[in-house]
C-alpha cells in the first residue's frame, strides 16, 4: 500500500522523533510503499498567503503552488499523521497543510453548492500523537484534534475507510516503561496496517 | 476594558476584514481601550522552531521570541479573535501564535501531581471569537466545533477564574449574500457590547 506519512516536530531528539523513526521501520517491513513526508524537515510553509486565497476555488490552477504536495496526497492510499497535541490542535505546520494542500478539487469538490469528500482514495487513516493533557481531561475539552482526524479527515476519505486513533496522554508524567510500551504499539499497527 | 483583537486573514478586501473594522469600531464606540494585532500583516511566523521547542520549558528564554506579543496579552483584559474557520479551526497562522506565544511559566504553570494546570493570565476576564465557517451550524456541531473549544475552553481556562467567553459565527459562507453579511455586521454591532461589558 502507498502510505503518506506526515510528521510535524522540529527536534530529531524528542519521543515525537522517535515514534516516528519506529512508524517508518514497521511500515517498510511490512512491505508498503512510503512517502515520509517530515513537514519540519522539507521546510513547509504553512502560511496560505493572499494569491492562495484569491484563487481558493479556481480548480485546477489553485493547486499550482503546492503542485508537489498534492501529487504525493493523490497518491496516498493509506494516511498516517504523526503530531504532538499543541493546544489541543495540531501544530501550526501541520495544520497549514491542510490549509495549503486539501484544496477544492483536491480533499472535496464543490456540487451544487455542497462540499463532497474527495479523498476516496485514502483507505487507512492514522494518528499517531502525544497530549500533556491527561485522557479525561482532553474528554473535557471536547477533544479537538481527535475530532479533527476521526470525523472530518474520515468523511473526507473512502467509504468504510478505518480509522485508529493512538494517543499517549498526560506526557509530563509519563514513564520510560509507558513510553516503550505506546511506541511497541504504534509499531504493531503500522506493522499490521 | 483595555482588549486585546488577534486577527488573521490574508486578504484586505475579505469579509473577515469587514468584520474586523466592525469590531475595532464597535468596541471604540463603546469606550474600550483597543489594541489590533494583524498577524499577516505583521508577517508573523507561525512555525515553533527547533531552538524555541528546546527553550519551551525555561522560564524567561521562552519569552524572548515573543516578548512584545506577551506584553500585549498581560495589558489586555479581554482578548478577541477574529478569522475564518479553515478545516474546523483556525488558519495556521493564527494556531502558530497560540503554539509560539502561550508558552509556560509566563502564560500557565505546568500541572504538578494531583493539580491541574495552573491560570497565569489571570488579568483576562473575557474571551471571544468572531468567525465565518463554510459548513451549516448544524454540520459544525456534528464535526465537535473543534476551533471552537480550542480558545473558548482551552485557552479561556488559563486567564481568570470565571473568565466569561463569546462565539459569533456567519455560516454557510459560500452562499451567503450581500443581505446576510450586512445582518452579521448589524447583530455584531448590536451584541459585541454586551460581551464586553
Amino acid at each position: 500500500m502507498r502510505v503518506l506519512v506526515l510528521y510535524a516536530h522540529p527536534n530529531p531528539e524528542s519521543y515525537a522523533a522517535a515514534l516516528h523513526r519506529a512508524a517508518l521501520e514497521a511500515l517498510r517491513r511490512a512491505g508498503h510503499e512510503v512517502d515520509d513526508c517530515d513537514l519540519y524537515a522539507e521546510g513547509f510553509d504553512p502560511v496560505l498567503s493572499r494569491e492562495e486565497r484569491l484563487a481558493y476555488h479556481e480548480v485546477p490552477r489553485n493547486r499550482a503552488p503546492v503542485a508537489d504536495y498534492v501529487r504525493r496526497l493523490e497518491a496516498a492510499e493509506a494516511l498516517v499523521l504523526m503530531f504532538p497535541v499543541w493546544n489541543f490542535g495540531f501544530p501550526a505546520i501541520l495544520k497549514g497543510f491542510l490549509d495549503r494542500v486539501f484544496l477544492p478539487g483536491v480533499s472535496f469538490r464543490i456540487e451544487d453548492g455542497l462540499a463532497r469528500p474527495n479523498l476516496r482514495h485514502v483507505k487507512r487513516l492514522v494518528a499517531v500523537t502525544t497530549y500533556g493533557a491527561p485522557r479525561w481531561r482532553a474528554f473535557l475539552m471536547g477533544d479537538p484534534p481527535r475530532k479533527v482526524v476521526t470525523r472530518m479527515l474520515r468523511v473526507l476519505a473512502a467509504p468504510g475507510a478505518r480509522c485508529r486513533y493512538l494517543a499517549l496522554h498526560d506526557m509530563n508524567r509519563q514513564t520510560q516503561g509507558e513510553r516503550e510500551a505506546f511506541l511497541a504499539e504504534v509499531e504493531r499497527t503500522m506493522g499490521r496496517l | 476594558m483595555r482588549v486585546l483583537v488577534v486577527y488573521a486573514h490574508p486578504c484586505g478586501e475579505s469579509f473577515c476584514a469587514a468584520i474586523r473594522d466592525r469590531t475595532l469600531a464597535t468596541l471604540a464606540e463603546a469606550g474600550h481601550e483597543v489594541c489590533l494585532l494583524d498577524l499577516y500583516a505583521m508577517g508573523f511566523d507561525p512555525v515553533l522552531s527547533a531552538g524555541e521547542r528546546r527553550g519551551y520549558h525555561t522560564p524567561g528564554e521562552n519569552e524572548r521570541p515573543v516578548a512584545e506579543h506577551l506584553a500585549h496579552l498581560r495589558w489586555c483584559e479581554a482578548l478577541v479573535f477574529v478569522y475564518p474557520t479553515w478545516w474546523y479551526g483556525q488558519p495556521a497562522m493564527l494556531k502558530g501564535w497560540l503554539d509560539r506565544v502561550w508558552v509556560p511559566h509566563a502564560t500557565f504553570r505546568m500541572p504538578e501531581p494531583g493539580k491541574p494546570i495552573a491560570r497565569v493570565m489571570t488579568n483576562i476576564r473575557v474571551v471571544g471569537a468572531v468567525s465565518t465557517l463554510g459548513s451549516p451550524r448544524w454540520w459544525w456541531w456534528v464535526m465537535g466545533v473543534p476551533g471552537r473549544r480550542v480558545l473558548l475552553t482551552g485557552i479561556s481556562v488559563l486567564c481568570a477564574p470565571g473568565c466569561r467567553t463569546f462565539w459569533f459565527a456567519h455560516h454557510r459562507m459560500d452562499s451567503s449574500t450581500p443581505q446576510s453579511r450586512a445582518a452579521f455586521l448589524d447583530r455584531l454591532r448590536r451584541r459585541l457590547p454586551a460581551a464586553l461589558r
